[in-house]
């Protein structure tokens, strides 16, 4: 062991907790005893970590916190056996009946037939303000590409170099009307993120031009073209020159 | 061979287990919730429905000496549950950590109360803020942390090297920060 694995293995070691009979932590505390450097170190550091549990420690309860939780447990809902759900016919029905419009559902959005831009544009947007899902977070463009190729989606996609300046997240695979979608995730810098919609223009029946057009959806800024097969949206926080700086 | 309890000894046994759960346990699973939502009432939510969870499926669970490592990741599931936007973290091993800690005074802690600790706290980048709470406010060991957040054990010990270098930096500009203006302020 030398002196910066001695670090790596005293950075987590909690005093007075099981952490001190881990052997390799037993070997850095000795290699800490003989380095005076790492010594001092570990001191200053074993302060900071005590310091820091004592104020985390210090969170106050609320007082009424404890009384609320009895009230609510007085009466646990598992002393009531429940009932077998798939012996209630009401559920049976329901999900008859949710199959049922499933199936009309997947009858009428039938993958293949276009669709307006704007409708995909919107939904674009909602996932990026509601929830959405990086099924790979990476800073490297490539693994994103080979990952959204695996998954059947775009990944033949046109970076623009604005975006490239940015520091890069992720990616996630969506689908809209059946039709994949390539999501790509951009950090903006300040906690605040770009994403970067790529889907096949066939998908549509309205792709927009080859020249960005600007418009804000639900609170967020957009840029949407086409280029080649595919067709983009780039959705982000409103800001002065969004086209200038990203595109 | 043994006689089954009634329901009513059930129920009774129930609720003392329930009573004394939330003795042992409602302040610190606050501590942890308080640690993520950052809010008073974001954390009282969390430990009202992990204890309700465990009002309906906490029977289920064979092993007792399991229950609160069960409580903390009922807890941290349903605080993931809870935030509408979610990304799937990466699982990173450890990495050199300790190139990018910087040195600081513990002198500089103790002038910090617990709710600015935790505003420090939420200002670490989000996916090492549960696994820097729970290292600080449980003698959990790396393993345990694993199975509560879901992770490998690498990636805890990475989460948690990493998310205390930015701890660490947090502190020590929000001090020099306070000295600068009380400087400027005398």
């Amino acid at each position: 062991m030398n002196s910066s694995q001695a670090k790596e293995t005293l950075l987590l070691f909690r005093p007075g907790t099981a952490d001190a009979a881990d052997p390799q932590r037993v070997e850095a505390l000795e290699f800490a005893r003989r380095d005076p450097e790492l010594g001092r170190w570990f001191e200053q550091h074993r302060a900071f970590q005590k310091a820091m549990r004592a104020k985390f420690q210090d969170i106050p309860v609320p007082a009424h916190l404890k009384s609320s939780l009895l009230i609510q447990g007085a009466a646990p809902p598992n002393l009531v056996a429940p009932r077998t759900w798939w012996r209630r016919r009401v559920w049976l029905v329901a999900v008859a009946a949710v199959l049922l419009l499933l199936g009309l559902a997947a009858v009428w959005l039938r993958p293949g037939v276009p669709d307006r831009f704007a409708n995909y544009q919107a939904r674009m947007v909602g996932e990026a303000q509601r929830e959405y899902t990086m099924d790979l977070v990476t800073n490297d463009m490539r693994q994103v590409r080979q990952f959204m190729a695996r998954h059947d989606a775009p990944a033949d996609y046109y970076v623009p170099r604005g975006l490239e300046r940015l520091q890069l997240t992720g990616g996630g695979r969506l689908t809209w009307r059946s039709n994949p979608v390539t999501m790509v995730c951009f950090d903006r810098g300040d906690k605040q993120m770009l994403f970067l919609f790529v889907m096949k223009r066939s998908a549509v029946k309205d792709p927009p031009p080859a020249t960005p057009q600007l418009s804000k959806v639900s609170q967020m800024l957009t840029a949407s073209w086409t280029r080649g097969d595919n067709t983009y949206v780039l959705a982000g926080p409103e800001e002065p020159h969004f086209v200038q700086k990203y595109l | 061979m043994a006689a089954r309890s009634s329901y009513n000894e059930d129920q009774t046994r129930g609720e003392l287990d329930f009573q004394g759960l939330v003795d042992l346990h409602y302040g610190p699973l606050y501590r942890f919730a308080m640690s993520l939502t950052r809010t008073e009432s974001g954390a009282c939510d969390l430990v009202q429905q992990t204890f309700l969870t465990w009002a309906t499926k906490g029977h289920q669970l064979e092993d007792p000496s399991r229950v609160k490592s069960w409580l903390y990741t009922t807890l941290h599931r349903a605080f993931l549950e809870s935030r509408r936007r979610f990304t799937r973290f990466p699982h990173l091993e450890i990495t050199e950590a300790t190139a990018e800690l910087p040195s600081v005074e513990p002198d500089l802690v103790t002038r910090l109360d617990a709710r600015e600790v935790l505003q420090l706290l939420g200002q670490v980048d989000e996916q090492f803020q549960a696994a820097v709470a729970l290292f600080y406010l449980e003698d959990y060991s790396y393993n345990e942390i694993a199975t509560i957040l879901g992770v490998p054990l690498g990636t805890v010990k990475s989460r948690i090297a990493r998310g205390l270098a930015q701890l660490k930096e947090l502190v020590l500009r929000e001090t020099s920060s306070r000295g600068k203006a009380q400087t400027g302020g005398a």
